[in-house]
This record gives structure tokens, sequence and C-alpha cells, in this order.
């Protein structure tokens, strides 16, 4: 295998490209079924026909288990936006089109949103009330089977300069309520300090999705407690303080 | 406090076996008396009582949320208000008896409830719920929220050791020791009902349970300030129930909405009493603080305003009663219009009163559908207490009333129910709207015994007969009714051959003034009604006088209608609309005789019109016949003699006289006969036999056959009048109608079908009518054959020889064989069977009949009758 250029490197995977490849290489700390699984959702994603990368292999490389999948032309939102400020309002339009097409879909076999979700809340160290009310809080969400990305931010988004767009990163992808992938795209603009953005973007996606914005805010409680088990010290507080509400009596 | 152990229930097996014990103490439970529970009831309430002060510091340290003092006021009102309300309150076996009626109802337990109990009044929630389910004998588990876990256990053991020690089963109430949503989930499926407090994620998790659940929801609780209101009360009274317990009543003010008139001055009352107004950044600093992306923040709930302050970085007086924002907005984006469960409260200055009910409005839309609303006003504006009452979408509207301690009941009006659990109504998504009590935790079984109806007999007031009586009787017209205008209906062919004679010329005599209209045809219309009544209104009579057969009398009724009532005449259609029971018709026919008397003088022996309350009227623009059937219609005075029917022609004679027997005898057989008309409908039917081939035969030869059978056709109308006809007229109707054979005639043509088809032992189905209890024609056809002389060696027989004995009267006088023999051809006939079984089926005289019938064997009667089988 020719690795050409290492495109992304995060805490615990690399990503190389290998001429029409993608080469997703994961720490030891990953189990096998984590690996097994995101290639799964992302082949499960593939049969929508959604631009998403394709499965090629499961393999492992020098002892460390990798994903192959073919390489996606386009450039990130995120690249898009910091290159061209000025457009920041089309290329944002074009973030929420892209999300509601996904939305679209139905990916029968994947996992469920409210079960991840029950999971998390119960992986968190927020204390018993908090996660009971939590719970209670989920329990009483409307059930849907929208396809939803889960990691839905501008940096998982290619564009192309004719229209084309592709989509990155499934392994967070599930089935559920379309509102909870809105709420957390909208908490991923806030941990990255783009408060102006976030609004802008849950107007806009309240907007086209004719949905009720209180309705998006009811699941950030629960998005926020699930995204404080990924433990970033810098974001704690901010996801503490979201998820320490209670529902009126 | 006693130390009892009890087997912890930290896990879903360990809870259904906790269940499972409940389960079985309540089955010893349901068996308790009266007296027992209600000794169970009294120690429970007072231990309860006794140990609110220790509950309460226990609520308070346990949730850092509310007020000790205010607490104890709670677990007091819980043990003292609700045994009170329910001291002398049957929920054991027979609660309610009415012999008359026949009805007892028993209070069953339900069974098992599963009580969610919530963190913000944890210790007297427990108390209430599990005080209510002791009186009604149902066992009880509770789920209590985990911040306030130990308290509401606590509550409860107290409740269950003084319960168990006046004597209530072991086990009767349970708890679960370490709550998560998994257990409050099973708890709530294997429970028989639920009482479920808390937020709308809570109250939907226990109707989605599939259980019946009694959830309450959120309040948002507006309070309008009207100009007129005692201003210095209202704003104590708020302050009072705001601060109470930090604003954790469900029912707590979150917004006042003040009328412009009097802003000020209520601003300044609330700032003399201590409350503090943030000013625009500090009220900025409060709203981020109290609301998190639209969600109440957990840190504020049940704080003080100085806590509260300070969170938000705003410094206040520590004494500070209530943190009060200014503010305009009352759409969810304004954190100030969400429920504060703190001494937090939202003001808002309304321009005039129906603003202030938009801005309430809102607000209840905004998160307290079905809870609470609040007016505080002049009561002497009765209009504004409605218009607010009718715009609040609130279960609970308080006037003049704090609204913690107002919706609660007992404290501020003593006739709201005393709850802890506040029903919210369809709005709060909710089973209940009122307050929950013990009446929602029985089941009620209503043990109905058979009754039979309240039965009548009723006709004219009187009732003249024998042959001469016309003359003597119409005297009555000027010495008793002192009548002197009277209006005659009668038919052409009467009048012309001067039958109105004897009639006019003893008015004359009288002094009466009369007039005449004679245009009544056979099956009259409703134009001719209308004409008539019209001639009525120009004349303005105090008596009418209908002389005639049926049409002249049915016509003279519907002029008698419109002339008492010209906007009557809208409702025909509602009028004849078929009842299945005439004391319990949709329409009211309105109050006749209120400008004159109606005399009804026949002249043929058939209808029995003189004594009826019915008359049927064509619309000859649609050709529906409106059959009408009401007591109104009840002529006040009949007067039947035969000197006004010597002269009948032999056909009328011969239809109207069996038209006579079918009466006498469908009203013998039907389901609402009763020994009041029994006897008038077998000495009508004899009256037939005997007299109508003499009458017929011999016409005015033979008086006194004429005389007997103008007696029989009375006697048959009131005995039809009272207990209806049945499946026989039915189908002359529609016979009649389809195919233009006289009415008489064609009840002839079907008659000793239906007896036979009547005459069933095991009939495919039998009428519906309390009083009719088994299928029994046949033994009343034979009655009716015994009564006129005819005996077989069985029933059958009897019956058979009793059939042929009308045969042969029908053949003497003339009726031939089948509807084919009166030159109805088969295919027409066939052609229209359908649509004439239906409409028979559809006929108000069905209903009487002793068999009910089905269409198919209609269409086989017609059938027979057609082909003379």
């Amino acid at each position: 295998m020719n690795f050409d250029q290492m495109i992304a490197e995060r805490s615990s995977k690399k990503i190389y490209r290998d001429g029409n490849n993608v080469v997703k290489i994961f720490d030891e700390k990953f189990s096998k079924s984590d690996i097994l699984n995101e290639a799964l959702n992302l082949a499960r994603v593939e049969e929508t026909g959604l631009p998403t990368p394709k499965v090629v292999e499961v393999t492992k490389i020098d002892g460390k288990w990798a994903i192959v999948m073919t390489f996606l032309q386009g450039e990130t939102i995120t690249n898009l936006i910091s290159k061209n400020p000025e457009k920041t309002d089309e290329y944002l339009e074009k973030f929420v089109d892209i999300q509601l097409e996904i939305h679209n879909h139905k990916v029968p076999l994947l996992n469920k949103l409210k079960d991840k979700m029950n999971t998390k809340i119960s992986q968190t160290d927020l204390d018993a009330t908090t996660r009971y009310e939590l719970h209670t809080r989920l329990e009483s969400m409307p059930k849907h089977k929208k396809l939803c990305h889960g990691d839905f931010n501008p940096s998982n988004v290619l564009l192309n300069d004719d229209g084309s767009y592709g989509i990155l990163d499934w392994s967070h992808a599930t089935q559920g309520n379309a509102s909870a992938d809105a709420a957390r795209t909208y908490l991923l603009f806030h941990l990255k300090g783009q408060i102006d953005l976030a609004e802008k973007y849950l107007d806009l996606f309240c907007q086209k999705s004719d949905t009720a914005k209180q309705y998006v805010q009811k699941w950030l409680p629960i998005v926020a407690a699930s995204q404080s088990i990924k433990g970033k010290p810098e974001e704690k507080d901010l996801l503490i303080k979201w998820a320490s509400v209670v529902e009126y009596e | 406090m006693k130390k009892k152990t009890y087997e912890p229930v930290t896990s879903v097996e360990t809870l259904h076996s906790a269940i499972a014990r409940v389960r079985e103490a309540q089955k010893i439970f349901a068996t308790y008396t009266q007296e027992q529970v209600d000794k169970i009831f009294f120690a429970a309430s007072t231990a309860a009582n006794s140990m609110r002060i220790p509950l309460a510091k226990m609520a308070v340290a346990e949730t850092g949320m509310g007020i000790v003092e205010d607490k104890i006021i709670k677990n007091h009102y819980a043990a003292e208000y609700v045994y009170n309300a329910y001291r002398d309150t049957k929920t054991c076996g027979i609660i309610e008896r009415d012999e008359s009626a026949g009805i007892t109802k028993i209070a069953d337990p339900i069974g098992v409830i599963a009580a969610v109990i919530p963190t913000t009044n944890p210790t007297s929630t427990a108390i209430f719920k599990t005080l209510i389910s002791l009186k009604t004998r149902n066992g009880i588990i509770i789920s209590a929220h985990p911040r306030a876990k130990n308290s509401t256990i606590e509550a409860a053991k107290v409740v269950l050791e003084a319960a168990v020690a006046a004597g209530a089963p072991e086990n009767i109430i349970a708890w679960i020791d370490e709550p998560s949503l998994e257990m409050t989930n099973t708890v709530m499926a294997e429970a028989d009902t639920i009482l479920a407090t808390g937020g709308p994620g809570m109250v939907r998790a226990a109707y989605s349970s599939g259980k019946p659940a009694l959830g309450v929801g959120a309040g948002n609780t507006p309070v309008v300030i009207d100009d007129t209101a005692d201003v210095i009360m209202a704003v104590n009274s708020i302050i009072h129930s705001k601060t109470f317990d930090n604003g954790m009543i469900c029912a707590s003010e979150q917004s006042v909405i003040v009328l412009e008139g009097v802003y000020k001055a209520v601003k300044d009352e609330f700032k003399k009493r201590g409350c503090y107004f943030l000013n625009k950044e500090e009220t900025e600093k409060v709203r981020k603080t109290i609301i998190i992306n639209g969600a109440l923040n957990a840190k504020i709930v049940g704080q003080s305003a100085f806590t509260i302050a300070a969170l938000a970085g705003v410094k206040v007086p520590e004494a500070a009663k209530i943190l009060i924002g200014e503010v305009e907005s009352v759409e969810l984006s304004e954190e100030f219009a969400h429920e504060k469960l703190s001494p937090v409260l939202a003001m808002y200055k309304a321009k005039d009163f129906d603003d202030a009910l938009a801005k309430a409005e809102q607000l209840v839309e905004d998160g307290g559908l079905g809870h609470t609303g609040c007016l505080y006003v002049n009561t002497a504006e009765r209009a504004k207490i409605e218009k607010h009452a009718a715009a609040m979408k609130t279960c609970r509207i308080l006037v003049n009333t704090p609204a913690s301690h107002g919706a609660i009941g007992d404290l501020y009006n003593f006739s709201l129910t005393p709850s802890l659990t506040l029903g919210c109504g369809s709005w709060g998504g909710n089973s209940v709207s009122e307050n929950v009590g013990v009446k929602h935790l029985l089941n009620i079984k209503t043990v109905a015994e058979r009754r039979e109806n309240m039965l009548w007999f009723r006709a004219p007031e009187k009732v003249y007969f024998k042959k001469g009586c016309m003359p003597v009787a119409l005297n009555e017209l000027k010495d008793e009714y002192s009548c002197k205008k009277a209006f005659i209906v009668t038919d052409g062919f009467l009048f012309e051959n001067g039958y109105t004679k004897p009639l006019t010329d003893k008015l004359d005599a009288l002094g009466i003034q009369y007039t005449c209209f004679a245009d009544v045809a056979p099956d009259p219309t409703l134009a001719c009604a209308r004409e008539g009544a019209e001639r009525m209104k120009a004349f303005n009579p105090d008596v009418v006088i209908a002389l005639g057969g049926g049409s002249p009398m049915d016509a003279a009724k519907i002029m008698w209608v419109l002339y008492e009532h010209p906007e009557a005449d809208e409702d025909f259609p509602k009028m004849a609309m078929d009842f299945m029971d005439i004391r319990k018709r949709v329409y009211k026919f309105p109050k006749m005789g209120e400008k004159a008397l109606f005399v009804a003088i026949p002249t043929s022996s058939g209808t029995g019109s003189e004594v009826t309350p019915f008359a049927v009227i064509t619309d000859e623009k649609t050709g529906i016949k409106y059959p009408l059937a009401d007591y109104e219609l009840l002529p006040n005075m009949a007067i039947v003699d035969a000197d006004n029917m010597m002269n009948q022609p032999k056909g009328l004679t011969s239809a109207s006289g069996l038209d006579v027997l079918t009466h006498a005898t469908e009203a013998y057989v039907s389901i609402m006969a009763t020994e009041f008309t029994d006897g008038l409908a077998l000495k009508a039917m004899k009256n037939v036999l005997t007299y109508l081939p003499s009458a017929y035969e011999n016409g005015a030869k033979d008086p006194y056959a004429r005389e007997k059978m103008a007696e029989a056709s009375c006697m048959a109308g009131m005995a039809f009048a009272n207990a209806f006809l049945g499946l026989n007229h039915s189908m002359a109707h529609k016979l009649g109608a389809y195919h233009h054979l006289p009415h008489g005639i064609a009840n002839a043509l079907i008659f000793t079908n239906v007896i036979r088809y009547n005459a069933e032992d095991v009939p495919t189905k039998m009428g519906t009518f309390s009083q009719y209890q088994y299928p029994h024609a046949k033994k009343r056809y034979v009655e009716c054959a015994n009564f006129m002389g005819i005996f077989g060696k069985d029933d059958n027989d009897t019956l058979d020889k009793y059939i042929a004995a009308i045969e042969e009267l029908k053949a003497t006088c003339g009726v031939k064989k089948s509807i084919a023999e009166y030159g109805i051809s088969e295919k027409d006939f066939l052609a229209t069977l359908d649509e004439m079984v239906e409409n028979a089926f559809d006929d108000q005289c069905t209903g009487a009949n002793p068999r009910y019938p089905l269409m198919s064997e209609i269409k086989q009667l017609y059938l027979d009758s057609y082909y003379g089988n």
C-alpha cells in the first residue's frame, strides 16, 4: 500500500489518501466491533444512494484495524467558509439542504438514535437526578425513523464547483428524530464558539424543515449529555449546564 | 420512628416481587368493610399529620429546595384536609341504592396503583396519594424522584405503619428504593392505574404505559389584574402565593398582566412589600439564568429570590421576596414567559382587558394548558369574570385568590375538592379535568335491575257516545265552554249531501257563529291544511269541529296546529320523525288548545281518529307523507253518534270495519299493550265480528249494528292510541301508498298472514320493550279467539279456527282473496316490492309489533298476500 499523503490526523485515528481510496487507520483502543460497526454503518448508508464514500475493504495494517473506502472529491464547507467568509450564508444554506436530504432517507437496520442516547445518558457522570430527568425527557420525545448523521458539521460536508457534494464520517449514523440531529449540529457550532453561526443554522433548519425551534431545543439537554462523555475538559461546563434542566411540574 | 425493615426494591426483579406482595395484600384489603377502612384512614392521616414537621425538614434537606415552614403546611393540608373531605365518603361496597329505579352503585377498588411523586412536593404528595389509596382499598407502589426518594419513602412508611397498626394488611404500600426510569416504567406497566404527578415527560410516559392514568401536567398560571381590582389585596395575595415554598406549587403565578390604569399602583405595592424589580440589564442576566435553551435551569427550582439573583450575578437584598421582570413578549422566546418554579415573576402591561386576556391566553398556550388561570377583579364585574373564564383554556379559574393555595382547594373556596393532584383535562393530555380524589380510584359498578316503564292511558277529556248524542253533547260548547265561533272542517261530499246540517242547525240554535271549510280531499295535503289554517286565522274560532272520516279529522288537526302555532309550519319533517319511545322523542311538540278547543265527530266507523293522537298529512310537492303522533293532537271532545254514520256506503262500511278489527287486534298483541287497552281492544274486536256483517249487509236498516260498529271504532281507537299498532299497519300503509288500495282493504289482505307470522313461539327476533318478557303473541291471539267464543283443541287449533273466522268475515264483507285480485299486475307489484319492504320495515308502527321483523320476512309476507297464499 502506498500512502501518498496523510489527509487528517485525529487523536486516535489517522487518515491517508491512497490513490482513489482513503484509508482510515484506527488506534488499538478501538474495539473490533467499533470498526466493524463503522464499516457496516457506512455500507448501509451507501445503499441509500447518498454521495458517501464507499467501503472497499476492512483490513489490518501493521496490526491496526483499518477501513479502506473510496475518496470523495470536494472541499469541506469549513474550508470554504474560511476562504470565502462573505459567502457564509450561501454555504450554510447548502449545508442545511444537504442535512434535510439525509433526513429524507430511511435505513431500517441502523441503530436507533433513542437507544443510543439512552445508553449515553447512563454512561455520563451526571448525578442520578439529572440522568433520571434526561431519561424521562428522552422517553417523551417522538420516535421517528429518519436517517441521522450524528456528527453533521461543516467539516464533514464536501462541496464541488459543479454543485455536487459529498458527506463524510458516518460512524455516528443512526435512525431517529431529525430534530435530535439538528440539535447535535447546533451544539457542535456552539462548542466551536461559533454562536452566531449556530443561531443562524438553527433558524434556517427550523424554517426549511417547518419545525418549531422549541422542538429542536428540547433535544439539547440530551445531546449535550451524550456529548459530555467525550469529555473534553474545556467543553464540560457548557455541556453540564445545558444538561442540567428540569421539566416543568 | 419505629425501626421496621423492608425488603429493598432496587432492581426490576425485586420490584416484581414487591408488586406481587402489594397485590396479595390488596386482595385481602378488598374484602374490608367501610368501618375497617375508615379506622385505617383515620389512623394513617393522624400519623402523617403528627410527622408533618420531621417530614418537611427531611424533604428540604434532601432536595435542597423549598421552605420547611411551607412544606409543613403542605403536609398538614395533605393529612387533615384530605381526611376531612372524605371522612364520611362511602368507598366500600354499596354506596348508593335507589329501590324504585332499580339502581345500585357499588364501589370496588381498582387494585394496585402506581404513584409517581415529584421532587417539588415529595412528602405531601406521598401522604395525599397513600391516604386516598387506603380510603379506597387500593394497594399503592410509590416511585419517587431520585432527588427526593428518602423523604418520599419516609412519608410512605409513616402512613403504611400507621395503617398496618390500625389493621391494614402488611405490604399494602410499597416503594422503589433506587428509582430509575426503567423501574418507573415497569411499575406503571404492571399497576392497574397510574397516579402520575410530574412534568409532561412523566405524564406522557404514564399514558404510553398502556394503563389508565390520572396524569397531571405543567402549569403556567397567568394572573390578570383588572383596573377594578383591589390592588392591595391582589398584590399581597400574589406575593403570598408566589413565595409559598419558593414558588414550587405547579399552580403558582408565573406572570402578572396588569391593566395600564393600575400598573403603577400594582408596581408600587409590590415594591412596598419587598419584591425586587429587575432593571433592564438585570432582567437580561436573570433571563439567561432561569432558562437554558428553552428549558428550566434545575439549579433555580425552589430557591430563594436572593439565591437566584446571585446565580445570575445580580445583587438584591437578602430578604427580597420575588424577582420581577417587566417584559413585553408573551412568546416562548421570552424566558420570563415560561414556568419558573421559583420566586421569579414576569410582569406585563396591558392596554385594556381584551389585551390582557390575549396575553393570558398565549401564556397558557406556552405551557400551562389545562392547569390554572387567575383573575383579580371587582366581583360586580360579572361580564369580565365570564369573559375571562371563557377565554382561559384552564380547568381551574380562580378569582381574587392566591393561585398556589387556591387551586388545591378548600383553602380559599370550600367547594373546590382538596387535592394535590390537579387534572388538566384533554388540554393537558389528562383523563380528568378536576382535582383528583377518591372517586378516581374506584371502579363504580352499577347494578341495574329490570324495571318496567311507567305506562299510561290517555284519551280525550270527553268521549260522548250513543245514537243521537251529538246535539246534547254540543250544548257544552255554549254551556260549559262559552264558545262563540266554530270552525267546521269536513269534506265536499259530506257538505254537499247535507251531513253538516244537523251540526250547523245545532250551532245556530246555540247562537254560535260558524264557518265551514269543506275542501278536504282524501289523503289531505299540506296545501289544504295551510289553506284551512289561513281561513281559521281570518275567522279566529274558539272551537274547531272536525266532521267526517279520517281525512277531515286529520286535516283539521293539522289546521289546528298551524292556527295555534304558525311557526310550526317549518317543522313537519321534525314532527314526523319516527320515535322508538314517544316519551323520548327529540322534537318537543307545541302546546295545543290555547286558542281553540278541538271537537271530533266521526261519520264513519273506522279510523278512531276522534280519540287518537295521530294525523297523517301529505306534502303535495314532494309526495312525502308525514305521520304525526303526539298526545297534543288528541281532540278535547269526541262525539260518536251513529246518526252521523247511518248512510255509509257498503264499501266504506266493510273497509273501515275491517280496519277497526286490525286496530283492535294489533293493539292487543302490541308489546305496549296493557290491561287498560286490552279490555277496549277485545270488546272492539267482538263488536266487529258480531255486527259488521249486518252493518255491511243492512246499513241504516240495522241502526243497532251501526251503533255497535261506531263504538267498536272508538274503543279500538282508544286502545291503539295507547298501545299502538304493528306490522300489519306498517305493511298496509305502504301497500296503500304504492298501489292505491283503500286502507281498510290493504289491512285486511295482509291480516291473517301477519297473525300467523306473529303467532310464532320461536320468532327470529322479538320486539324490545321492558315489559315484553318473552314471545307470547300466539297466546294473545288465542285469548282474542276465546273472547269471541272460538275454542280449539289446543292453541294451534284455536288459532286456525280464529283465522278461519276472520277469513269468513272478510269474505262476507266482499274482500277478495289476494292483492292480485285487486288488479295490481305482478310486474308492478314486484317492481315496487323491495322499496315497499324497506319502507314498511321503517314505518313507525313496526316498533310495537311483538315480532321484530327482518326485511326478508316482510317481503315473504307481501308475496304471500299478493298471491293469496
